[in-house]
């Protein structure tokens, strides 16, 4: 599990987000397509690629991929 | 969990009924406050486009009469040859009595019938179909009239946008019946009541009645606006439930049938959305042609009758010549789930009718 790749899937469940444009610093939740409907493709992705089971809270408390990336990784090692 | 197996019964019919009226996410821009790209991804993303619901005076009782009346002339089956009739809903006409007896009464059904209700909604179809065939297998029953239907349109409030485009209305009706020949069917049933509150009408029952402060409109922090009389959903814990019990309870009644996805024709699974059944069918590795998924574009989430709408929307050719072994599973309020699999094979009519518009 990498931080890079971890971004690419990222850009691939949010729908119309261009690959390549995020960064592990950005705030996801300021994006303009960031609403109800990418929290559960985010979700699905986290699930079933990184078989963690992310809550809709978890992801109102990162404010960057980066934390929100070590926050699956916290939970998948736990 | 309780699994349980039959081996001569049978559906021998299934009619759903869908009011004329058509509402369109398109014609909504005003709910997503002007974003047409939201909307074209939840068109997109999940599949949510036209939906059908009811008008102020059409009830659910009133979709599944005329679901029943259709079942019952075109399967040539008198009134009188029906032992047992059961509604699945949760919009009843009345508090009390359960629209089963009022179904009765209107329908003309013998005195020596019972009529019972089941508060269930997405998983409700599958557990009516389950208590019936318990019916007829204890041998008191050889007919079974099953009425699923729901009105969740009427308790979404237009400017939720977490349920106002999701929910259409539905009334189905399938006739269970004693058969000689052997005809196989497998069940299992399961709640999580712990999750009671992720799908929910937090008023109006006797905990807390309707009143003027449950009347009040309240905005939450996702600008959707709602009273405690509306049916309230936490979206994405209902979707991790989903993919959580779904694939798992599938796979489990499966190895109880000894059979796998391969000795299966097709999966109807409750149509909540697109988005939720293309993730169930990956994780269970099933070829999406094997998985209806057109019926919530065509109608909305119908709630209880969803699955007998997939059925005769999108498989009736294969229900009404042949004969297919297919897997119905529903989940959503409870929380609740139960699946079967069993053959549909030769049914005397399967299809979607359309209710008369009220005077």
């Amino acid at each position: 599990m990498s931080l890079d790749q971890f971004i690419e899937d990222f850009e691939e469940a949010v729908e119309d987000v261009e690959v390549g444009t995020l960064s592990p610093s950005t705030n996801y939740r300021q994006l303009e397509q960031w609403d109800s409907l990418s929290v559960l493709t985010v979700i699905a992705m986290v699930d079933a690629d990184y078989d963690v089971r992310l809550k809709a809270d978890d992801l109102k408390g990162c404010e960057s991929l980066e934390a929100l990336f070590a926050h699956i990784q916290s939970k998948a090692s736990s | 969990m309780p699994k349980s197996q039959f081996s001569q019964v049978r559906i021998s019919g299934v009619v759903t009924c869908v009011p004329p009226t058509e509402k369109r996410i398109d014609d909504e821009v005003e709910l997503f406050g002007g974003n047409v790209k939201q909307i074209a991804r939840l068109k997109k993303t999940i599949g949510l486009d036209r939906r059908r619901v009811v008008d102020a005076k059409t009830t659910t009782a009133d979709l599944c009469r005329e679901a029943a009346l259709t079942l019952l002339s075109k399967s040539q089956i008198a009134m009188d040859q029906i032992d047992s009739v059961i509604c699945v809903t949760q919009t009843p006409d009345y508090l009390q009595p359960c629209n089963a007896a009022v179904l009765h009464g209107q329908l003309g059904l013998r005195k020596d019938c019972a009529a019972l209700d089941v508060n269930l909604g997405c998983s409700g179809y599958v557990y009516g179909l389950w208590l019936a065939h318990m019916m007829v297998s204890a041998g008191g029953c050889e007919r079974v009239l099953l009425l699923a239907g729901d009105t969740i349109s009427r308790l979404a409030h237009p400017k939720d946008r977490a349920v106002a485009p999701i929910f259409g209305d539905g009334g189905s009706a399938t006739l269970v019946e004693r058969t000689a020949a052997q005809s196989n069917s497998w069940f299992s049933v399961e709640t999580d009541g712990s999750g009671f509150d992720k799908l929910m009408v937090p008023a109006g029952g006797h905990r807390t009645p309707c009143s003027g402060e449950t009347s009040q409109e309240i905005e939450d922090e996702g600008g959707n606006i709602r009273t405690l009389e509306n049916l309230f959903m936490d979206g994405a814990e209902v979707f991790n439930f989903s993919i959580q019990v779904e694939p798992r309870a599938v796979r489990e009644l499966l190895e109880y049938a000894e059979t796998d996805v391969e000795g299966v024709d097709y999966f109807v699974f409750h149509q909540a959305n697109r988005y939720i059944l293309t993730n169930i069918a990956k994780r269970l590795k099933i070829d999406v042609a094997k998985v209806p998924m057109q019926t919530v574009e065509r109608y909305g989430n119908q709630s209880s009758a969803s699955i007998p709408s997939a059925i005769c929307g999108e498989l009736s050719e294969q229900t009404i010549a042949g004969s297919s072994r297919v897997l119905l599973s529903g989940f959503g309020v409870g929380l609740s789930w139960a699946s079967t699999i069993l053959d549909l094979a030769d049914l005397s009519v399967c299809e979607i009718i359309e209710s008369a518009p009220s005077a």
